[in-house]
This record gives C-alpha cells, sequence and structure tokens, in this order.
C-alpha cells in the first residue's frame, strides 16, 4: 500500500514510511534525542527530495519536541527563561539558515553541503557515543561511579548584560545562550534537525546549566525553533510535505513513548553503543554517495513549469 | 463510449467533405486526469491516410505523430571531482523546453528530414544537427562546442530515462491499408498542462499535409489540492501543518499519560 506525498511528488509505501517514524521515534524517546539527525538522512536516503526531507523533519521535530517538553515541564525541569534568552539567538538563526538554505537551492549545492554537514555531524555524534558508551560498560565492570561537578565557573560568567536564571541557578551573560540559540538556529534551518545533540552539552559545558533542567529547557526551545523553520521553508522554499509529515508525526509520537517504557527497563549503554553504530553507518553511507563516481554525471533540476 | 460513437461519425463526415488526398484524425481523450493513483494511460490517436477509403495506403506515404508537452525552464548540472568529492560544477540552463515530447512514424523518419521540416528535438544521435538558435538555452560558462553537446545529450538522455521523450517507429498500426491507430502511452510522470497532437502525412519525403489538436493534462484529487494550496496559501499552509503537528504531540503526551497511569 503505498502514498503520493504531493510535495516531495512521489509515492512511497505506508508501512515503510510508519516503520522509520517509528523506529526514529523510538530511539529518540529512549535516549531523549530530537531523532531529526536519522529521520532527514533516511528520508533522503529514501528518494525523498533533500528540501523537502529537511523542512518535514522540522516540522515533525514540533510534536516530537511538543510531547517531550510536556512531561519535562510536569516536572518542573524547564527553564523557561534560559528558554527564551536561547530562542532570541534562534530567532535570527533560523531566519539566516533559511536564507542560505534557499541560496544553496538556487547554486545547486544544497544536496553536497547537507551530505557533508551531516557526515560531520553524524561521525562526531557516532565517536562520542561509542566512546562515552565503552567507557561506562567499563566503569560498570570496574563498579566505579562517575562523580561530576555541579556548578563552575568559566568564561560566561564574566561577559555583560548578566542575567538572573532562578531555575538554573545561574547569574550569567546573556551573551552566550543567544549565540548558541543562532547556531542551533542555523543548524536547525539547513538540516532539519532540533539541534539537541549540539545544545545539551554546550548548555552544560558553556552555560553551566544543571543537567537535570538542560533536556526539558531544551526540548522547549526546540518547539520554537523548529516552529519557525517550519513557517520559514513553507513560504521560501515550499518545501514541507504535510502528508509525510503528517505520517512521521504519527508514528513517532507512538514510537517515542514506547521507547521511553523501553528506556526504563533495558539497560542503556549497550544500546547506545549499538545506536551510535547505526549513526557510523549512516554517516559512511553518506561519505560514499560524496565519494563514488556517481553512474549519471548529470542531474537535472525544473527550474519553472508553465500551467 | 458515446464520445467513440461521436467520433466515428465525425470521421465520417470528414471522409465525405475533404478533398482526396487527406489526413483525417480522431482522437479519444480531450483531458487526461492525473490523480495519486495514476499510473500511467495509453492515448488513443487514429485517423485515415484518404479520404476515400477504397485507396490505399502505398510504401512511399507515411505518418508523423508529434506529442509536445508543456514547456518548462531546466538546469542540467554536471558532477565533477574535486579532491576526490563529486561536486556540482558547471551548469546549463535550457529554457522552453518540452515537458514531454513524443514522435512516431510509420517508417523510419531521418534526421535531415526532421530538420528540414524543423521537427524533433530527438536528434540527439548528431550533435550536428542541432538547432541551436532554435533553442534559448543560457550556456553559463560552458564555451565548448563538444561540451555543449554533452550537456544537450544528458537533457534527452535523462529525459528518456524518465519516459517523457520517446521516438520510436513502426508503433503505428496500419489497418485496411487505409486506416492507422495508434495508442501512445503517457506515463505519470508527465507534466500538467496544455499538449498538442501533430500528425502529418508524408509522401514521397515532403509533408502532404498536417493535422494539429490540443488536449490537456490535469492532476486532480487531494493530494494536488495540497499541492495547489501550499504554493498559494504558504503561510496558511505552513500554520496548518503546525497545528497538525502541535495537536498530535500535545494528544500524543496525554494519552500517554493515561495510559501510563493504568
Amino acid at each position: 500500500m503505498s502514498i503520493y506525498l504531493p510535495i516531495a511528488e512521489l509515492s512511497v509505501n505506508i508501512i515503510l514510511l510508519l516503520s522509520i517514524g517509528g523506529v526514529v521515534g523510538f530511539l529518540s524517546g529512549m535516549f531523549g534525542l530530537g531523532g531529526g539527525f536519522l529521520m532527514t538522512p533516511i528520508l533522503i536516503f529514501m528518494g525523498i527530495p533533500t528540501n523537502v526531507a529537511v523542512a518535514t523533519s522540522a516540522n515533525q521535530i514540533v510534536a516530537s519536541s511538543i510531547s517531550g517538553t510536556i512531561g519535562y515541564w510536569r516536572q518542573g525541569l524547564v527553564d523557561f527563561k534560559m528558554g527564551g534568552v536561547l530562542l532570541i539567538g534562534s530567532f535570527f538563526g533560523s531566519i539566516l539558515g533559511v536564507w542560505i538554505f534557499s541560496r544553496l537551492v538556487v547554486l545547486g549545492q544544497i544536496d553536497t553541503v547537507i551530505s557533508i554537514l551531516y557526515f560531520a555531524l553524524l561521525t562526531s555524534i557516532g565517536l562520542i557515543m561509542l566512546i562515552e558508551s565503552s567507557q561506562v560498560i567499563r566503569d560498570r565492570v570496574r563498579r566505579k561511579t562517575v562523580k561530576r561537578k555541579i556548578h563552575y565557573h568559566n568564561w560566561a560568567h564574566k561577559l555583560p548584560f548578566k542575567m538572573k536564571f532562578y531555575k538554573s541557578k545561574l547569574y550569567i551573560s546573556a551573551i552566550p545562550p543567544i549565540i548558541i540559540g543562532f547556531v542551533i538556529g542555523i543548524l536547525s534551518a539547513t538540516m532539519g534537525i532540533g539541534g539537541t545533540f549540539i545544545l545539551i552539552p554546550a548548555m552544560i559545558y558553556f552555560l553551566g546549566m544543571p543537567t537535570s533542567k538542560v533536556i526539558g529547557t531544551s526540548l522547549f526551545q526546540i518547539i520554537f525553533v523548529t516552529a519557525l523553520v517550519t513557517l520559514l521553508h513553507a513560504t521560501t522554499t515550499f518545501a514541507v510535505d504535510a502528508v509525510l509529515a503528517f505520517f512521521l508525526i504519527i508514528a513517532s509520537v507512538i514510537g517515542a513513548q514506547l521507547g521511553v517504557l523501553a528506556a526504563n527497563k533495558l539497560r542503556g549503554e549497550e544500546i547506545r553503543a549499538l545506536l551510535a553504530i547505526i549513526v557510523l553507518g549512516v554517516a559512511v553511507k553518506i561519505a560514499l554517495d560524496l565519494l563514488v563516481e556517481p553512474n549519471e554525471i548529470f542531474n537535472i533540476t525544473v527550474i519553472r513549469a508553465l500551467f | 463510449m458515446h464520445f467513440k460513437i461521436f467520433l466515428l461519425i465525425k470521421l465520417f463526415v470528414l471522409f465525405l467533405i475533404s478533398p482526396a488526398s487527406a489526413l483525417v484524425i480522431g482522437s479519444d481523450e480531450e483531458e487526461i486526469y492525473i490523480d495519486a493513483n495514476f499510473s500511467g494511460k495509453n492515448l488513443l490517436v487514429f485517423g485515415a491516410f484518404y479520404s476515400d477509403p477504397s485507396q490505399a495506403r502505398d510504401d512511399k506515404s507515411d505518418i508523423l505523430i508529434e506529442v509536445v508537452g508543456p514547456s518548462e525552464d531546466v538546469v542540467i548540472r554536471k558532477k565533477e571531482s574535486f579532491f576526490g568529492f563529486w561536486l556540482n560544477s558547471k551548469s546549463v540552463g535550457f529554457n522552453d523546453v518540452p515537458g514531454f515530447y513524443y514522435l512516431s512514424s510509420t517508417n523510419e523518419i531521418t534526421n535531415e528530414f526532421l530538420n528540414k521540416n524543423n521537427i524533433g528535438l530527438l536528434n540527439k544521435k548528431d550533435t550536428q544537427l542541432i538547432d541551436w538558435s532554435a533553442l534559448n538555452i543560457d550556456w553559463g560558462n560552458v564555451k565548448n562546442q563538444k561540451e555543449k553537446g554533452t550537456f544537450y545529450d544528458a537533457l534527452i538522455r535523462t529525459k528518456e530515462s524518465e519516459d517523457v521523450y520517446r521516438k520510436v517507429n513502426g508503433e503505428i498500426q496500419i489497418i485496411d491499408g487505409n486506416l492507422f491507430r495508434s495508442y501512445i502511452e503517457i506515463p505519470n510522470t508527465v507534466p500538467v498542462g496544455q499538449y498538442k497532437v501533430n500528425l502529418y502525412l508524408i509522401i514521397d519525403n515532403k509533408i502532404s499535409n498536417e493535422y494539429s489538436y490540443n488536449f490537456m493534462v490535469t492532476r486532480v484529487g487531494i493530494e494536488e489540492a495540497i499541492y495547489s494550496f501550499s504554493k498559494n496559501y504558504p503561510l496558511i499552509y505552513g500554520l496548518i501543518s503546525l497545528l497538525i503537528a502541535i495537536l498530535i504531540g500535545l494528544s500524543g503526551a496525554e494519552v500517554f499519560k493515561r495510559f501510563r497511569k493504568v
């Protein structure tokens, strides 16, 4: 059974679509990730045009980050003020990102740039996850517990425009969160990701936020960044496929909930290591597509169709 | 069915009023609707060589059927290797090229004939024969004549692999010496818009008679409605896409909360 995607302009199998949404949702629920970094390349592998894959992923992440935020908000783990400051940067970042994106579409370099960005992102994510999970496994074998510093001072405390973030127990400059938000906005608009993977470590190490508040706050700000990115893409690149997004959202929301359940029952490190290997596999596939000489070195783009 | 009977009557009337050597034709479609389940269709084109039914076609007369789809602007990009990476480099813009092109003949028609009569796009075997001036092309930084040819070949090759450009011969069936019939395959990848069918009766390598008519290809259905809505009202479309995401996201969290309490 297949369905025609009106914006991507191709037919895909519904079961395949739901499985992809479900599996990516499951992994994101299990590990507390956005999942966009896997969704976009998989959609591109399926033959969906790069611009549609990126714009539609952003739309899908809106739904998954809302579900996620509610859970953290109920437990009081969202720092709305910090989220708001991050958003100021993200707002301008995503506008710049969509502008860069549409320029690259005109220049015909969007596929290449997206591939290179994804290769870099997935390789680093994969390696970090692999190293981290193997360390945890090793430490568990040695029965060691790792102690972490909860709060430390760094350069973020020395800049001007200092603000009080009561929820995070921080008194830091507003500049670093705005810069972080700006970078996330660009990445979200060009790659169709929420950016959790960059946002979470940045919030912990650059801003010194307490780990407990980081996931909820990042999810909260991702709702608005991806919502803005969806609107910008819908109005400038016309690449948001509502039908594709609908099926991905349904499957990923269900998948994410099952993922959360599974996370409570399974031991994470081994699965995390497995996910790291999957992520690295996707990165290798992207690299090969760039490095292997294509069968057809010419490609066609229809710029204007007369109706 | 009524439509076909009507066409046969039209054909018969044309037999009566046409001069002795004429090309009379009919077609069974004036509009083709493409929906999500459209998997291609065979367009029937039929007619007669001569108005006098007792006169049979001889070896010297041929039929040429040309179908030209709506025009579009395309860019052909060439990938080149930069430090091992295959990246798009040079590009050529071809403007006003047909989105669909089909050329069918009873016997093989030479390129010379097609060029002399300004018919055909698909003379790709011999790039010398391409009349560049007839095409609206933005060559960019492609200067070399031979390289221009490779870009043109790439355009034709890509369109052929998408089944929207075809050149065939021997697919026209001839019945009783005077009547002809041909099924033209319209794949589901064709662009929408107005299509023109040109029929030529060729006798002794000269066009003796020609006839043209148009038909429309239209997209219909919910998918088409979504597509045109997204182009015409992008902001509302974006907001609706967001609203769907928000509602499913909220209800997902809500349903699961209850589910977890049980």
